[in-house]
């Protein structure tokens, strides 16, 4: 009875849980522009969660760092499913400027799937809404898979 | 017919559905406000539904270290306790139920959610929650003073009138001194005391200057830390119709009277006022204010909201 109406929740209220894995906190800033009056993410139903279970859409940023990799697959367990998981910025799709370093064990699609990958240095906030718009699509997916 | 009636009472009107929904639309509407008075466009009004139905269709994890039982059935306590308080709260005329001393009930049944959230936290088995709960418990501590005497004083005040000078704790006796008398905040002497429940009904929701309790940028949303699923979701309805029934309560309390006659208008009324009382004290504060410290929490609500609700008291009792 409800099947329809949970569907369309979730097209209309995904929560993000933010995961920095040692970045230079330009993509984390820009997340944060996104939910600011100018771009309103909100008006989409889009919320910042505290806790990794209340998530829907996990956005990870930074290259992966020795000390964060751990911490990484662990957070990401913790998610319940259906799950989407976002690179925001060039540091997890390619370790960016931070490649070859001894401390840097990235990208991130060595250690779990991603979903949507948004590119940039840092991306703009256009650029991260029309990811997340995507991210939503397959979170709908996801959740039609789920049963 | 009488059990049909009362199962009525509690599954539909004034029970589970009828204050749900309302309680969500209400929460809805604050986050709206809130975001027109930032400038923003706002989640739309039924924003707090969709919450509440992709919860439902999440996965619900319960950590290791949880006690499983506990863990699962803290929230259901919670919500049972808030659709009896539901029951109890007369819309202008109408009540569902009426006692001599429903006040008293009232009083106990809504620290019940408080107290079911901190059961859930501690179950849980998680540092943050712990840390949650002791804050929550510090909350409780600060708004009860405040609360038992605003409503000592609207008793005392019918009482004196009604009841040859005995305290009364029935709504009921309010709701009929308002109707003949008019509404209680036309008596100057009780608008201090109404502004101090204006300022315990965003501590008992938990809403932004006061929400020690699930601050969650300091401590990931505090008992809820480990919340996921369907559990979250009966958690953040106890939250909405929380919110209806402080507002509605404060309406009772306040603005009630003899209402048009008609159910329906009477109950839109209701809604309409609560709406009012829901911007005017959730919103606002919410909009224009920081979280306040632990500590801060504690000595505001046993300065100002005691120090107003103990002047109206006084006043009434040596008024007449």
């Amino acid at each position: 009875m409800f099947k329809k109406l949970i569907e369309k929740s979730f097209e209309k209220s995904p929560w993000l849980f933010h995961l920095n894995t040692g970045s230079c906190n330009g993509c984390d800033i820009e997340i944060v522009s996104v939910i600011t009056p100018r771009y309103d993410a909100e008006r989409m139903g889009f919320k910042l969660t505290g806790s990794p279970r209340h998530a829907d859409i996990v956005l990870v940023t930074g290259p992966i760092t020795s000390q964060s990799r751990d911490r990484l697959i662990r957070t990401l367990a913790q998610v319940p499913d259906p799950k989407v998981v976002v690179s925001i910025g060039s540091c997890p799709r390619s370790t960016n400027v931070f490649n070859g370093s001894y401390s840097v064990e990235g990208p991130l699609d060595k250690y779990v799937p991603i979903d949507v990958s948004i590119a940039g240095c840092p991306p703009k906030p256009e650029a991260i809404i029309d990811g997340l718009a995507k991210a939503i699509e397959i979170l709908r997916e996801k959740r039609r898979a789920m049963k | 017919m009488v059990v049909l009636k009362y199962l009525f009472n509690v599954l539909v009107f004034p029970g589970l559905l009828f204050s749900a929904l309302v309680g969500l639309i209400l929460s809805g509407l604050d986050r709206k406000i809130v975001a027109r008075m930032q400038k923003r466009i706002g989640p739309p009004l039924i924003q707090p539904i969709y919450d509440f139905f992709k919860l439902l269709g999440k996965e619900t994890i319960v950590p290791r270290a949880a006690s499983r039982r506990t863990f699962l059935y803290a929230p259901v306590i919670g919500l049972l306790a808030l659709v009896t308080v539901s029951l109890f709260i007369p819309i202008f005329k109408y009540t569902a139920v009426s006692t001599v001393a429903d006040i008293i009930v009232i009083l106990y049944l809504l620290t019940i959610p408080a107290v079911a959230l901190i059961m859930g936290g501690a179950a849980s088995g998680s540092p943050y929650a712990g840390v949650g709960i002791s804050r929550e418990m510090v909350a409780i501590i600060s708004y009860e003073l405040p609360l038992v005497i605003v409503l000592l004083t609207i008793g005392k005040q019918v009482g004196m009138v009604l009841n040859k000078g005995a305290i009364t704790f029935s709504l009921s006796q309010i709701v009929s001194y308002q109707a003949e008398y008019g509404p209680m905040i036309t008596n100057w002497r009780l608008i201090p005391a109404a502004l101090a429940l204006l300022l315990i009904i965003p501590i008992k929701v938990g809403s932004v200057p006061f929400d020690i309790a699930e601050a969650e940028i300091e401590i990931c949303e505090g008992p809820l830390v480990e919340y996921s699923g369907a559990p979250l979701a009966i958690f953040k309805l106890n939250h909405a119709i929380k919110m209806f029934i402080m507002t509605s309560l404060f309406v009772t309390l306040f603005l009630s009277g003899k209402g048009t006659g008609i159910l329906i208008v009477d109950i839109i009324l209701q809604i309409l006022l609560s709406a009012v009382i829901v911007v005017i004290s959730i919103s606002t504060l919410k909009a224009i204010t920081a979280r306040l410290k632990v500590e801060q929490v504690l000595k505001f609500f046993w300065t100002y909201p005691t120090a107003l609700a103990l002047l109206s008291l006084i006043l009434v009792w040596i008024g007449r």
